[in-house]
């Protein structure tokens, strides 16, 4: 039944992006954070965990762990030049950031294997599970991080936190006024995205099992910010909706390629090409994504 | 509670604040004038830790506070408005009112996951205060609404709102009622009073409506061309020949 794999993969891979893709949204929509380095996180923890378990044999727990606490320094690294550039520029420096650390994986090939990437990552729980319902098993685990990084995120976005990160988007000089260390809380904001990011990356690398710096290329962070212009901003929801959307297209066009007399050179173009025009569809006649911000309401 | 020595700012050439010298005492109403551009705001934007000086002293409750940052002062009790209000366009007045509330429990991730019941016992009480205050402002039918869509004079009261949520010792604020109906202005120069006297807190005030100034101030410094060109009481101020000519040459 090569269609129900088929489809177990997507989901697989949607889930693992919808991680992203709300990590993304919580620096983005939430805290007004424009982060073009976001791949860095998935980055980070795919390689952390699974140079952790290949290469040091660390139990797979402790790796997941470290995986996503190293991801969540990086965030704090990320955060620290915010104190001194103003948000456009900071921007720029985020997607160095992101190739640097992708850069790093590259060359540091005493540690990472360089461009031959991570082989022979393991499965998780192999031997409890039979191996035709491994997919599934792993899809419903994907799904499970998300449920928790769903309520996770919501608790700190309608905490008196996530108030004051909303302030920081919209104002940042009145949080400043109103005795609110702005810097701080994008330092805090940054720690939790990366924190989820390096979920997302550890996930990734024990799904598909064989890691490379290919697979962290800045086009990554552009699928992401896709999902959440699509999706819309600062609500959870949307950043899944749009992963499902983005992935839906992304993933399926990719084997489409063997029914259409297209290269495959041209039909990554041609991909990318529709989703750039499918932002820009957004941003022009619904820019606020498919679902909108939710107004807290009082009664 | 406040005093400054000697300010300094410079825009390039333009000597926006020169050699000014000032001090509120602890709970009084003190007013600030000046012509357009004399250097008002700047005076609040540098006390305020917003602007770096180029010279001089600022002291808060004895303690120098010049060369902190604007979040640092506001925390030692010293809180302004702005000119033109800050609005965060996606919250609502509500919200707004929430943000700026002192001693707020959930303030960072830790405590706003593990330690819920007590954080929104805080916000529970909170949210009261709110409620009466977005009341004395007239407010109360727009506590849903977002603050981005408010009129300029609504921003103005929802700005007055959240610094009284903040509780601070001692209030800058850059002319509070500009755009405010006059009904509910004379109704704020009496909150404004209320909570000096019941509070003990100060109040510093840039006014340009001549009529406010001389309801509730108990002093006034007067600003031209970054200078202190007079001080007194508002009846000796509207008697000044050096006020009266720096308003009437601007005009
Ligand atoms: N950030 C700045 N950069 C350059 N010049 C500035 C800046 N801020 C203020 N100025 C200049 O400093 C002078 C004083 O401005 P300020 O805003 O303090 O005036 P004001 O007394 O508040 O006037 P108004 O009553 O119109 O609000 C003006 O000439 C203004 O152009
Ligand atoms: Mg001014």
């Amino acid at each position: 039944m090569p269609i129900i794999n088929f489809i177990i993969y997507l989901l697989t891979m949607i889930g693992i992006y919808s991680l992203l893709a709300m990590s993304l949204n919580f620096q983005v929509g939430f805290t007004g954070l424009i982060n073009f380095g976001q791949v860095a996180f998935f980055c980070i923890g795919a390689y952390t965990s699974s140079l952790l378990v290949v290469n040091a044999g660390v139990p797979v727990v402790v790796a997941f762990l470290v995986a996503m606490a190293l991801s969540g320094i990086f965030g704090y690294i990320m955060s620290i030049p915010t104190k001194s550039l103003k948000s456009d520029y900071w921007a720029i420096a985020t997607l160095a950031s992101g190739e640097i650390v992708r850069l790093v994986a590259l060359n540091e090939a005493w540690l990472t294997a360089g461009p031959f990437g991570v082989m022979g990552i393991p499965q998780i729980l192999k031997d409890l599970i039979p191996k035709d319902a491994y997919p599934v098993f792993y899809l419903l685990f994907v799904i499970a991080c998300i449920i928790m990084v769903y309520i996770f995120l919501s608790m700190l976005t309608n905490s008196p936190f996530g108030r004051n990160l909303k302030a920081i988007r919209d104002e940042e000089e009145l949080c400043l006024s109103l005795g609110k260390d702005t810097q701080k809380l994008k330092l805090q904001a940054m720690i939790v995205a990366g924190t989820v990011g390096g979920l997302a990356g550890s996930l990734f690398a024990f799904y598909i099992q064989f890691i490379s710096p290919e697979n962290f290329k800045p086009i990554e962070t552009f699928l992401m910010w896709a999902m959440i212009i699509v999706g819309g901003r600062g609500n959870f929801k949307g950043a899944i909706i749009g992963a499902v959307v983005i992935q839906l297209f992304n993933v399926s066009t990719r084997f489409l390629g063997n029914y259409v007399p297209l290269g495959s050179d041209s039909m990554a173009a041609l991909r990318m090409t529709i989703i750039g025009v499918l932002i820009i569809l957004f941003l022009l006649f619904r820019p606020e994504g498919l679902i909108k911000e939710k107004k807290k309401v009082y009664d | 509670m406040l005093t400054i020595k000697n300010l300094e700012k410079r825009f390039g050439s333009l000597r926006a604040l020169d050699d000014v010298s000032l001090e509120v005492e602890d709970d009084s109403i003190v007013g600030l004038i000046g012509p357009n551009g004399s250097g008002k705001t700047t005076l609040f934007n540098v006390v305020s830790g917003f602007y770096e000086k180029d010279g001089g002293e600022v002291y808060f409750k004895g303690e120098r506070i010049d060369g902190l940052p604007p979040n640092k002062i506001a925390k030692k009790g010293l809180c302004r408005t702005f000119q033109v209000s800050k609005a965060p366009e996606k919250m609502t007045v509500l919200e707004n009112m929430l943000l700026a509330a002192k001693r707020q429990l959930g303030e960072n991730p830790f405590s706003a996951l593990f330690m819920r019941p007590r954080v929104q016992k805080s916000e529970k009480a909170n949210l009261d205060m709110a409620l009466e205050l977005l009341d004395m402002l007239q407010l109360s039918q727009l506590k849903n609404d977002y603050a981005g869509d408010l009129s300029g004079g609504q921003k103005k009261l929802l700005s007055l709102g959240r610094v009284f949520m903040l509780k601070p010792d001692m209030i800058l604020l850059d002319e509070p009622t500009a755009g405010v109906n006059p009904t509910l202005r004379v109704q704020l120069m009496e909150a404004i009073r209320q909570l000096q006297k019941m509070e003990r807190k100060a109040f510093f005030i840039i006014e340009h409506s001549m009529k406010v100034i001389s309801n509730i101030c108990d002093k006034v410094y007067v600003l031209n061309f970054g200078k202190k060109i007079a001080e007194g009481t508002p009846e000796e101020i509207q008697q000044n020949e050096q006020v009266l000519e720096a308003y009437l040459s601007g005009a």
